[in-house]
């Protein structure tokens, strides 16, 4: 498994107690280049990453701010996160994300816990977020798929199609 | 008699107990209403729980589920009641899938068809009004140029549209002369942003909690009561036409309460309508209210859900499921001819073909290993609600015990013939000849899953006399003045679709009985001059 001591740590199963910590500013920018990473090692998705920041900092309030609170989880990504850096400086991402070596199961150690509570929820929000769009051939991301599940993409009062449609030929 | 304490009691909150209570206050705003629900309250419009489910697919309900202990099945074929039922204010439209398919003609006729199941005491067409209405109030997209029953007014909304995966499905239904048809779904008006719709952003589906928060706050609505965590344990019959009002639990504070209404109407779906009656023993009703006969949980009837998968070695136009939702079906062999031997809907599995591009990155793949993973195999699976009829022998009862909101426990003794299996068979094959017709391979051999809870029905049934059944036309237990049940149970056969919008047929249908009881002013003519305006096919 990748990283140092800070990442192998035992904490347990449980949704790390974030001890009324408040999120500072330093921290939210070490999650944002998190989450813009992710869209630079999967390419395309970069562009569309940076336009979410809205709705990225919607997603954290509302993980940091209600029950089950994800402040202690936040905090240890950033933990997480600084000593890759340290250790691996620009590779770090690379690694996390494609050779991460994490084993466990279950996640037990901050590394773990950082995939599962951030990472992988970052992920899965960029994807549904529009990320989706830039996975494929080429003919696939010229076809524009226009909607995915969860994604937030049209209107109920349509005029246009929502989705890649099929129209027979007799209807055309 | 002593003075009552509603006009009405209304036991359970889900789309049935909200649709009589919406009528009845539509006709008459005064009116006293004591709506009693088991199960909590869920939050609703909240990020938190919308932004769950987007990263871990989590719903906020899932912990009313019905959960393994609770319901035993004891009979040759198990019966699934884990998952599907949700027991909340709103009931299950938290959780449904929203498709709204009529009955057909013949489905009020088995017996006479078949010499099996049962025949309804009411026909397609004294049914037909009440259709259109539960379409608009549903807010249900269709297809107005499909044929499948006779309808005598439009769909509300146009449908939505077949995706391009359905072409392939369609260009093989058409070789094999199966008619396609789209998929009438329930959307509704707005948003609520709960996080227990997954069908964003394509207008949320119909949800029991609009209805009811609009009734709640309606000034006009003034006796309008509902209560949560308060299951009803027995309804109290004072005669053998009469029924007082009802008992029940309230699970916050641990007391049993009884409470006085002039018209009980039990709206707690096909599992505890039964339990609650057989419950209510007395000096009139030795054996339960509405059971002198030995009828009350039996005929349980399910739908034999048929798969059958086929795949293909690539995806080049990296089609996956845009909805989450079918959005194609057929009901070809949706009829009298077929009823025999089990009618069918047809439909396309909802999520096929599919890939799971976020697992993938969650997984360590690449981009480029994800490229190709888009363009790789992919699977089309078609499915189908095969009709079963309702047998005597098949039925639910109370087990020991509670259940977490102080519901009894259920089992349920279910079993299928060798016919059944021979019937699906035939639909299996004709199933496998479309996927063979696009031509895809068939690797998993297709099958009949276990039958569950979604879509049970029979369980109290309606009929011409006692003898033969639990409920009159109109919903009331037979020689009953004032009990009435609204629910799937109630339902002598279960057809080859989604029960909902029927059920929602029979509940305006019902309102307008009660208070045409009242003399008050109609529903359906009500409701016809606020019906919304047709949208604009496309």
């Amino acid at each position: 498994m990748i990283g140092g001591i800070t990442c192998s740590e035992n904490v347990g199963p449980c949704l790390i107690d974030g001890e009324f910590q408040t999120l500072t500013q330093l921290q939210m920018d070490t999650l944002w280049r998190l989450f813009q990473e992710i869209g630079r090692a999967w390419n395309d998705v970069y562009q569309d990453s940076t336009n979410l920041k809205s709705s990225w900092l919607e997603l954290v309030k509302a993980k940091a701010d209600n029950e089950p609170s994800y402040i202690g989880e936040y905090v240890n990504a950033v933990y997480v996160i600084n000593e890759l850096m340290e250790m691996y400086g620009d590779q770090a991402f690379g690694l996390l994300f494609f050779k991460n070596g994490i084993e466990e199961e279950v996640p037990v150690s901050r590394l773990a816990h950082m995939k599962k509570y951030v990472l992988d929820e970052f992920i899965r929000m960029q994807v549904l977020a529009g990320g989706f769009k830039h996975f494929g051939s080429e003919e696939v991301r010229k076809a524009r798929h226009k909607n995915y599940k969860g994604y937030l993409g049209g209107s109920r009062y349509y005029r246009r199609s929502v989705v890649r449609a099929y129209v027979p030929e007799d209807e055309n | 008699m002593a003075k009552k304490d509603y006009e009405y009691i209304i036991a359970g909150s889900g789309v049935a107990g909200i649709t009589v209570a919406k009528n009845i206050l539509e006709s008459d705003p005064s009116a006293s209403i004591l709506m009693l629900e088991a199960g909590p309250e869920i939050k609703a419009k909240d990020r938190r729980f919308w932004w769950n489910y987007v990263t871990n697919a989590k719903t906020p309900y899932s912990f009313t589920y019905d959960q393994k202990w609770e319901n035993k099945s004891v009979g040759n074929t198990n019966y699934l009641s884990e998952g599907v039922r949700v027991k909340a204010y709103g009931g299950s439209t938290m959780h449904w899938g929203a498709w709204c398919l009529r009955f057909k003609e013949e489905d009020f006729n088995l017996f006479t068809n078949t010499g099996e199941g049962a025949d309804w005491p009411i026909k397609y067409d004294d049914l037909e009004p009440y259709y259109g209405e539960a379409e608009n109030y549903l807010s249900v997209c269709g297809d107005d140029s499909e044929n499948w029953t006779r309808r005598s007014t439009p769909y509300p909304a146009p449908p939505f549209e077949w995706s391009e995966p359905d072409g392939e499905v369609i260009k093989a239904f058409r070789n094999l002369g199966i008619k396609p048809g789209k998929m009438p779904i329930a959307r509704y008006r707005k948003c609520m942003t709960t996080g227990t719709c997954k069908y964003c952003p394509l207008g949320s589906r119909f949800n029991a909690q609009y209805v009811l928060d609009e009734l709640r706050e309606n000034p006009q609505y003034v006796n309008f009561k509902i209560q949560t965590n308060s299951p009803v344990t027995k309804v109290i019959a004072s005669s053998k036409k009469q029924v007082d009002g009802i008992e029940y639990l309230d699970t916050i504070s641990g007391e049993s309460k009884v409470v006085f209404g002039d018209s009980v109407i039990v709206c707690t779906g096909a599992y505890e309508v039964p339990k609650l009656l057989m419950n209510s023993t007395s000096q009139y009703w030795h054996h339960g209210i509405g059971n002198d006969y030995d009828l009350l949980g039996r005929f349980v009837i399910s739908h034999s859900m048929l798969m059958a998968t086929g795949t293909s070695a690539s995806n080049p136009k990296g089609w996956y499921q845009e909805y989450d939702f079918p959005t194609l079906m057929s009901r070809t062999y949706d009829t009298e001819k077929d009823q025999k031997h089990g009618k069918i809907l047809l439909f396309k599995n909802r999520v096929l073909p599919n890939t799971d591009i976020a697992q993938l990155m969650i997984d360590g793949l690449t981009k480029p290993e994800i490229d190709q993973k888009v363009n790789g195999p992919m699977s089309f699976q078609l499915q189908a609600f095969m009709e079963e009829k309702g047998r005597f022998h098949n039925r639910l009862k109370a087990a020991p015990g509670k259940d977490r909101f102080g519901l009894p426990k259920t089992v349920i003794d279910f079993n299928r013939t060798e016919q059944d299996a021979k019937d699906a068979q035939i639909n299996l094959d004709r199933m496998s000849e479309v996927l063979l017709e696009m031509g895809l391979k068939i690797e998993e051999k297709p099958y009949v899953q276990d039958p569950g809870g979604h879509h049970t029905t029979g369980t109290c049934r309606m009929g011409q006399t006692e003898e033969d059944s639990v409920l009159d036309k109109d919903l009331k237990v037979h020689g009953m003045d004032n009990l009435y049940v609204c629910s799937n149970g109630a339902f002598p056969t279960g057809s080859a679709v989604n029960p909902t919008l029927t059920l929602t047929a029979l509940a305006i249908r019902l309102s307008e009985h009660l208070t045409s009881k009242k003399g008050k002013t109609s529903v359906p003519e009500k409701s016809k001059k606020s019906a919304p305006k047709k949208g604009k096919a496309k």
